[in-house]
């Protein structure tokens, strides 16, 4: 792996564990695959979504307005839901499901974004969490972490935030035989209100 | 740092348990000392222990004193599985390979029969999946004691109520560390009626006194009611006023007067039959109040990444964590070379 890459997908995975460590869980109960919890359902994501507007979370996003384009929809202001790329597959099931390729302006499509359940855009990571066996029949489940905005914060120790360090060959050695290179960084990811982050957790359709 | 240099030493006094050694810059060999058991009075503990690279995971070399008194011989052998030294990297996967259930028992404390408990002592979590009969208790962890060797453990936390049925089946799985960050979220077994709620949870919850958790019960379910009854305390936040995590206490007192609330129930099987979430304990901050009142440290709910790389030694008679009061020493390195043909 590229270390520039291994530097903020460290930072992620960081974030990651904490929210899965300390967040709060509410599981799919709507689907039909006789796991619990279940797999993905838009009942699922409404009921968190009346709960985060309920705690008076801010959403990340406005909407995006309808068009006269063939084969779009309409996208709702969204808060985030941060998943695994495993669940890909599992959200185009999802009734409601608009792939971004269906948003009605492009320019408006985050990088990782894999399309919007009522009012939930999905960003999707390989790194995105899993909990393994952990369901009532010993299946993974994907933690959906489904955030509101200042719902947590990475807080970087003055002077020890992300350093990447390249040193030539000529700091090796008399022979200037070895460069070197690599990264460091002191960072703590913290939820600031617990009412306004929810851990989705389901398992595959 | 060179090579083929001991890294790291230290020195602890046993509590019966098994125990993490935190070697940040890993290791290749660790030897271990239990001291007390040196200079034993009684017969046959092990008292030399040693692990390297290439050796079984979980297992190593004992060199057990035989006799009561200075200068019996010392007998070598091999540690049983899962009772000596075990990697441990908390960026990897917690669990264990799957091990079959039996049955179990439909009482409040039910007791696990399997056919296997290696790596299970007391004070370890299991993470239960497929119970047949107890569908209630799939996907929670618990702390279990109780342990007949390969033949049962006992689940320690009391639930509010008996599952509803017996197991005919099931699987479980060790989980050899906890989530990374501090403090964690728990899953709740009972909350009393009373002035000042006491909360059981499946695993020690490790909190302090000042801290604030929110309780969270579903209050809905596909039946319409809710499965866990105490609906009424959901949401609340609330002071810790008591910490107990004394394996088969495991209670969190709060300052939440649910002596009018609806008692807590357990779901039962039944219920559980279709898909529902956990009640819960989710901790959010500190009363610094309390936390100062009590002379507890005002940042003890600082979030706290609490991975390690290094070992976990097993506790018993001739596992390297020793008895309850052992006296054990360790020292690990790191080799210019391995070469693990």
């Amino acid at each position: 792996m590229r270390l520039g890459v291994s530097l903020r997908q460290t930072e992620d995975e960081l974030t990651r564990n904490m929210l899965a460590s300390t967040a709060s869980q509410v599981n799919c109960v709507n689907g039909t695959n006789g796991d619990n919890p279940t797999e993905l359902t838009k009942e699922d994501v409404d009921e968190v979504v009346k709960a985060l507007l309920g705690a008076d979370a801010h959403m990340f996003l406005s909407g995006i307005s309808g068009e006269d384009k063939f084969g779009t929809a309409p996208v709702r202001n969204a808060y985030f839901a941060l998943a695994s790329t495993d669940l890909s597959g599992s959200l185009s099931n999802v009734a409601g499901f608009i792939h971004q390729s269906q948003y009605p302006s492009q320019d408006k499509v985050l990088d990782s974004e894999w399309g919007a359940v009522g009012n939930l855009r999905f960003l999707l990571s390989s790194i995105g969490s899993k909990t393994a066996s952990s369901s009532a029949n010993g299946n993974d489940v994907y933690n959906v972490f489904c955030v509101a905005k200042e719902a947590y914060a990475c807080v970087e120790q003055d002077g020890a935030s992300a350093q990447f360090i390249y040193r030539p060959a000529v700091y090796s050695g008399p022979l200037a035989q070895n460069v070197t290179i690599g990264y460091k960084f002191a960072e703590v990811p913290r939820i600031l209100n617990d009412a306004w982050v929810s851990n989705l957790r389901c398992t595959l359709s | 740092m060179s090579y083929g240099t001991i890294i790291q030493q230290g020195r602890f006094t046993a509590d019966g348990s098994s125990k993490n050694l935190s070697i940040r810059s890993d290791f290749d060999w660790i030897k271990v000392y239990n001291e007390t058991a040196i200079i034993q009075a009684v017969a046959n503990l092990g008292a030399e222990f040693y692990f390297q690279r290439g050796m079984t995971n979980g297992r190593g070399m004992v060199n057990t004193k035989l006799g009561a008194v200075a200068n019996d011989p010392m007998s070598l052998g091999q540690i049983a599985a899962s009772s000596g030294f075990t990697l441990l990297d908390t960026s990897g996967n917690p669990l264990s390979a799957s091990v079959a259930i039996t049955a179990a028992t439909d009482v409040v404390r039910p007791i696990v029969s399997t056919g296997s408990t290696a790596g299970v002592v007391a004070g370890s979590i299991v993470r239960l999946s497929s119970m047949t009969g107890q569908e209630d208790l799939s996907g929670y962890d618990f702390a279990v004691d109780t342990i007949v060797t390969d033949t049962s453990f006992r689940l320690a936390a009391a639930l509010a109520t008996a599952p509803g049925a017996a197991a005919t089946a099931g699987n479980y799985r060790v989980v050899n560390f906890d989530p990374l960050f501090y403090p964690r979220h728990r899953f709740i077994t009972n909350i009393t009626q009373a002035a000042n709620a006491v909360v059981t949870v499946s695993v020690p919850s490790g909190y302090k006194v000042g801290q604030e958790v929110r309780v969270v019960v579903p209050t809905t379910s596909q039946a319409g009611t809710s499965d866990f009854g105490m609906v009424e305390i959901n949401g609340l936040v609330g002071t810790v006023t008591a910490v107990d995590d004394t394996l088969a206490t495991q209670t969190v007192t709060l300052d939440i007067d649910s002596s009018a609330f609806t008692a807590f129930t357990f779901p039962t099987a039944a219920k559980a039959a279709v898909a529902l979430s956990k009640a819960m304990l989710v901790p959010v901050g500190i009363d610094t109040a309390t936390a100062i009142a009590q002379s507890q440290d005002l940042l003890s709910d600082a979030t706290d990444n609490q991975g390690l790389i290094g070992v976990k030694l097993a506790a018993g008679n001739l596992a390297p964590a020793g008895n309850a009061n052992d006296v054990i020493y360790w020292v690990a390195g790191k080799s210019f070379s391995v070469d693990n043909q």
